[in-house]
């Protein structure tokens, strides 16, 4: 089976977005930051899972996020 | 007229057709099993028939086990009551010689012409493999397919592996689109992606076929062949070295799970993509096998969930049934707030936490890192659920909940009369005064909650330490499937 061409990184819980490290047009690696989040008094990184170029970011600092809202959409390398 | 061979000359190749094929067919559970134990020294338990099964005693890294294997050769690995009698001998051995068990599965379920007499077989295995739970160790490898009773086999035992051509299932794709019109493959419904990251009824995903004998080997050594902690084989490291400076700040908790187990043995994390928020893991310290329950901070904050909470029970009555001590590395927020989270029965699985640590016997020592809060602070092995050692280091936060919070709550009012440009100002100050007021770490160690405050270069031969101190018990129940 062929993997999507493009995935989504999500929030997987309600937070504030603190901070973006990414922009469209951005190459990221697999494991690079894309997003800083707070939540529960906790600064949590929100990490891109395949390498890619980001195509979309959904979201501002600032804005409150909901469990699984998407906070960027990437396109793998490759695909 | 056409040739027609001799009944002779037919008999004769119905006869080899199935001895050749089976030498070399990679399903032959025999090639199977020589390729799970140690190199010739497997010794079959039952005869290479048309059962549909064979077990063997053989030796893991020279220690025995016994396993046994689906023979995919014949009707998909099905399983009759022939086949499923053969499983049940193989545990009344592994009980009598009390020696870990291993499942090699690769079979489509019961056996349809057998009817409602191979399900009393398949039952009857159910039956023994719980009667067993907890007393033996007991290792799922799925290979193939393992569907309906095959699923349940691997599910009620303490870890499944599963290889990349596994597929575990109660109902295949066919069933599933004829009943819901969900349009399904077997990968997508019961594959490594679902079963890891999704339903949990996988411990571990293998790269390989290979692998995943591999890890059931590590598995039985792990959990069969526990050795002595050895104090001078403990040597100490800075713990906190891969901490961020910035106490906010969320990090992986791999890294120290890692350095707090020894670096030359083997490690088997569990449940590795379900429920991240924390972390199981077998391996060694000292040369004895320990488990080690982590919060990491990286995924949902660390905090627990339901999820999270049902993922460390079962690791915990596990490691109590077997007499593994546990290692339990605290830093904790809380409990994950939401409605998702109470209608998902937080509470109830939450409560399997609580019971699990309460219940344990075996020596169990907990570190507080940064902080550990509320709810949360109960559940992750406290001195009230009756810890064998509570450790924190200098700068650990042990409260109801953070400071910041606990003063939004206790001075609400004069809060909201305070201008919006000088509360945070004010909120800074209320909490150091709460600090003061509740005494943070110091008053926690004062009444007893805290044993010990441990700098993080000393802190691994302390955990040590107090493990091999502590009396080397082993709870008596089984492991049933939370």
């Amino acid at each position: 089976m062929r993997p999507e061409a493009t995935y989504a990184v999500t929030s997987e819980l309600v937070a504030n977005v603190l901070s973006l490290a990414v922009a469209e047009g951005d190459e990221v690696d697999a494991g690079a930051e894309v997003a800083l989040l707070e939540s529960m008094k906790m600064e949590i990184p929100v990490l891109a899972e395949h390498p890619g170029t980001v195509v979309e970011v959904k979201v501002r600092p600032g804005d409150v996020v909901q469990d699984g809202e998407i906070l960027c959409v990437i396109r793998r390398s490759g695909a | 007229m056409t040739h027609q061979p001799s009944a002779a000359s037919a008999a004769a190749s119905a006869a080899a057709r199935p001895a050749i094929d089976r030498a070399t067919d990679p399903r032959n559970p025999r090639l199977r099993l020589e390729a799970f134990f140690d190199d010739g020294s497997v010794e079959l338990l039952s005869a290479e028939d048309n059962s549909g099964m064979l077990a063997a005693r053989g030796l893991v890294r020279g220690r025995p086990v016994i396993a046994f294997a689906s023979d995919a050769t014949i009707m998909g690995g099905a399983m009759g009551v022939d086949g499923c009698a053969v499983i049940c001998a193989a545990y009344q051995r592994a009980l009598s010689d009390g020696v870990p068990i291993v499942g090699i599965w690769h079979s489509g379920g019961a056996r349809l012409p057998e009817g409602v007499v191979s399900l009393h077989g398949v039952g009857e295995v159910f039956a023994i493999m719980t009667r067993a739970s907890g007393k033996i160790p007991q290792i799922s490898v799925v290979i193939g397919a393992a569907a309906g009773g095959a699923a349940y086999g691997p599910a009620l035992t303490d870890i499944v592996v599963l290889a990349p051509e596994g597929r575990i299932f109660v109902t295949g794709p066919d069933v599933v689109r004829s009943v819901t019109g969900e349009a399904v493959d077997a990968l997508r419904l019961g594959g490594p992606e679902p079963h890891g990251r999704r339903s949990g009824v996988v411990h571990v995903l293998a790269d390989s076929t290979d692998d995943a004998f591999e890890r059931g080997r590590q598995l039985c050594d792990l959990l069969g062949a526990q050795g002595e902690l050895d104090l001078e084989r403990v040597t100490d490291r800075d713990l906190a070295a891969s901490f961020p400076e910035s106490s906010k700040r969320a990090y992986d908790v791999h890294p120290l799970v890692s350095d707090v187990l020894d670096e030359d043995a083997d490690r088997v994390e569990l449940h590795e993509r379900w429920a991240p928020n924390i972390v199981t893991t077998l391996g060694r310290m000292g040369g004895r096998t320990v488990g080690v329950i982590a919060n990491n901070p990286m995924r949902l904050g660390g905090c627990l969930d339901s999820t999270s909470a049902e993922k460390a029970s079962r690791f915990v009555r596990m490691c109590d049934a077997f007499g593994v001590p546990l290692v339990v590395i605290v830093d904790v927020p809380g409990y994950l707030p939401g409605v998702g989270q109470e209608w998902d029965g937080v509470v109830r699985r939450g409560a399997k936490l609580l019971h699990a640590f309460a219940e344990a016997v075996v020596p169990r020592v907990t570190l507080v890192t940064r902080k550990t809060y509320g709810g949360a602070y109960v559940a992750m092995n406290s001195r009230s659920l009756g810890a064998t050692k509570v450790f924190a280091w200098p700068t650990a936060h042990v409260a109801v909940m953070g400071s910041v919070a606990a003063i939004r709550i206790l001075h609400r009012r004069r809060l909201a009369e305070v201008p919006d440009a000088e509360r945070a100002a004010v909120e800074q100050e209320l909490a150091e005064e709460h600090d003061r007021l509740s005494g943070g770490l110091a008053r926690a160690v004062e009444i007893g909650v805290v044993d010990e405050i441990v700098e993080p270069t000393v802190t691994r031969s302390a955990l040590a330490e107090a493990i091999a101190q502590a009396p080397q018990r082993r709870g008596q129940h089984g492991n049933i499937p939370l």
